[in-house]
């Protein structure tokens, strides 16, 4: 039983943390590529979303390497993703491969089947075992939040570009490595010290903010690393979800400090029913980065994303408005990064226009969404 | 009060019940009418460009009535059925609506929502004629009106009627009369119903001498039946018609082929797409053509497609009358 999953961003470190903690065989898919791109598009149906055809690139990708257990998530809807793990399957059977997928759901009713699906994943190791493993894990991915946090928030000042960058991937190291809450607690110490001694300029603050589709914000090989550009354009960077937001989904937010309640509070006027997926946060986050003085908002959306299309359709009213330019960007597997990286260019520079004539006292015309 | 509906996505399901329930409260109920040209590009121009095509004629609908009325009515309905969901589109209608017209007009949303229980559903309703009469007894008199006129209207459709002819009800143009071939159209009804976004296609189906059998007229038993057998539950309420009658269509042999139409770039079905060729596939059931329809498809090849269609169907059935006679002489 060779377990695999799809990759998330800094997932990979969480679940693999638990899998070595309970000492199960499992095979990570090998790094998101253009072939990832490319196989998923292939074999996924025309218009599906984008993260189903990334997902199951790296499901074909893994069953190359000798994976045959898949894990998804699954759920009831009313978006996609719910579904994910059934049209997969049957991809994946049509293509003729051999592998048992196991989606694992968390409403109420299906909660038995779903213990009984982990019960079997945990091949014979105890469920104290499993329990201590998974909260372990929870408090790796904390940590790795918060230093990603971190990088969103000092990259701006990097007087060599790409520095916060490398110091970030020594951290994952470091919090991979860890293997004791000690460890761990020196870990935090260490890490933070080593990403606040990059070396930094002073330079003209511009704030940016991102919200959208929770796998395209969390998944920076797939969204065109648009947090690490941004940070390069020289803009102080938040997102409006992390990781254990999504694992932990108790509305709470730990990373950023708020609870969701408050964005669909403020996102009401515009859009006042949840919708599925990250839709109504997004327009609620919109308005939440503006109250807290950010400068633009980036919203990223899978192409066909159904709850990110109404808050497409929403955002350019509540842009008008609150006079927050939006850059709405649109990725699918035909995205190019220079066309990504010319908009997001003349966004930054915007912004900063924007924030100088407001220093300035000057008058702005409310900026519609582009 | 002037109360405008606009006549896309759902109205194609419940126009009936909505209109009869205003008009019923006394308020002058103004309607956009079928999809026009104009209606379309004036929708495609104001939309998002990642919606769908009915969401983009919806909102044409909507800016077509915006000058004429004092009020929209635009329900949300968040489920019709136990453990389902409508498609999230229809849950932000009402709030993409008001963003398309603006503070120009207000919007009546009354939310649906069959997961909250009756009681809810009741109030919704309720407090939705409280906007036009403070009198109860009306109110309740309207509803049951409404929903009188809104089951013949669906009977009508289960019998055979297109969406037009069951408005009006004229019961001599039926699309299933008995001829040798018969057709499944099946897909939403704002997908099949709509004549100018479908070029008319049942029209066209019952004028090559085909015999049409839309997702309303495969009965409800068989369907349930389908989506039982399935390994997950679809969550989606029009999702499961839909699904159910294309997978009774080709278990049952209710229908000689399936056209199978669906709009670009719609979210659940692209998901359903999947299970229903495949299911079909798997189990040996019948052909089916995949229509993808957008704003975008041209008259010629849509329907160059349909005629290649029916005519493998017609050579298919002759070619198995023909075994069949071999078989018996």
């Amino acid at each position: 039983m060779r377990i695999t999953w799809p990759h998330m961003g800094s997932l990979e470190f969480v679940l693999g943390s638990v899998f070595e903690e309970l000492g199960l065989d499992y095979v990570l898919p090998p790094p998101n590529s253009q072939r990832t791109l490319e196989l998923g598009a292939r074999h996924g149906p025309e218009f599906a979303c984008f993260p189903l055809k990334t997902t199951l690139g790296n499901f074909i990708e893994a069953l190359e390497a000798g994976a045959d257990v898949l894990i998804m998530v699954a759920g009831r809807g009313p978006c996609r993703f719910g579904y994910y793990a059934e049209t997969q399957r049957r991809i994946l059977a049509e293509a003729g491969y051999d592998f048992e997928m196991v989606p694992l759901e968390f409403e109420p009713s299906r909660l038995p089947l779903t213990v009984k699906r982990l019960n079997r994943l945990k091949q014979g190791r105890s469920w104290a075992s499993l329990y201590r493993a998974i909260k372990f894990a929870l408090h790796k991915a904390h940590l790795i939040d918060r230093l990603e946090q971190q990088a969103l928030h000092q990259r701006w000042q990097d007087r060599e570009k790409g520095a916060t960058t490398g110091a970030l991937k020594r951290c994952y190291r470091m919090v991979w490595e860890a293997g004791t809450y000690a460890d761990l607690a020196r870990v935090e110490e260490e890490a933070f010290a080593l990403l606040r001694s990059v070396p930094r300029v002073e330079r003209e603050e511009i704030k940016i903010g991102i919200v959208g589709e929770f796998y395209l914000v969390l998944e920076p090989y797939f969204n065109l690393n648009v947090e690490e550009q941004l940070g390069d354009l020289g803009a102080y960077v938040e997102r409006n979800i992390y990781l254990t937001d999504w694992l932990r989904p108790s509305g709470e937010r730990p990373v950023l400090g708020h609870h969701e309640h408050g964005s669909e509070r403020l996102a009401a006027p515009y859009l006042s029913h949840r919708v599925g997926g990250e839709g109504i946060f997004s327009v609620g986050d919109t308005i939440l980065f503006q109250r807290l003085g950010f400068d633009g908002v980036v919203q990223l959306m899978p192409f066909t994303c159904m709850p990110e299309t109404i808050a497409k359709s929403i955002l350019p009213q509540v842009s008008k408005d609150l006079g927050i330019p939006v850059l709405s960007l649109v990725i699918d597997e035909l995205t190019g990064m220079a066309g990504v990286a010319t908009r997001l260019e003349a966004f930054a520079d915007l912004a900063r226009f924007r924030r100088r004539a407001r220093a300035d006292g000057i008058e702005l015309a409310p900026q519609p969404a582009f | 009060m002037k109360v405008g509906i606009p006549g896309g996505l759902l109205y194609y399901r419940y126009g009936r019940l909505w209109n009869s329930f205003l008009h019923a409260l006394g308020a002058e109920v103004v309607e956009s009418g079928e999809t026009t040209r104009s209606i379309l590009n004036s929708g495609v121009s104001k939309a998002e460009n990642e919606s769908c095509l009915p969401v983009k004629v919806f909102y044409g609908h909507v800016l077509a009535l915006k000058e004429k009325v004092d009020a929209l009515f635009v329900p949300r309905l968040v489920s019709v059925k136990r453990r389902t969901h409508t498609c999230p589109k229809m849950l932000g209608l009402p709030d993409m609506a008001k963003a398309a017209v603006g503070d120009a007009v207000p919007v009546i949303s009354p939310t649906i929502d069959f997961q909250s229980g009756l009681w809810h559903n009741y109030r919704a309703v309720y407090s939705l004629g409280r906007i036009f009469t403070s009198d109860p007894r009306r109110i309740i008199a309207a509803g049951v009106t409404a929903w009188r006129e809104h089951r013949l209207y669906l009977e009508r459709l289960t019998l055979g009627l297109d969406h037009r002819g069951a408005l009006r009800g004229e019961a001599d143009r039926l699309l299933c009369e008995g001829r040798d071939l018969r057709i499944g159209v099946i897909g939403h009804h704002y997908n099949v119903y709509d004549t100018f976004t479908t070029m008319s296609l049942l029209e066209r189906l019952g004028s090559m001498g085909v015999d049409v059998m839309t997702a309303d007229m495969v009965p409800e038993k068989l369907r349930e039946r389908e989506l039982k057998r399935l390994p997950k539950d679809i969550y989606w309420s029009y999702e499961q018609e839909v699904a159910g009658a294309i997978l009774a269509c080709s278990r049952y042999r209710l229908v000689d082929g399936i056209i199978f139409m669906i709009s670009f770039p719609c979210g659940p079905d692209s998901i359903v797409r999947v299970l229903c060729e495949q299911e079909n596939r798997l189990m040996g059931g019948v052909p089916m053509l995949t229509l993808v329809m957008d704003e975008h498809t041209g008259e010629g090849g849509f329907l160059t497609r349909i005629e290649a269609f029916v005519d493998m169907l017609w050579r298919r059935k002759r070619r198995e009358a023909e075994e069949l006679e071999a078989v018996a002489v």
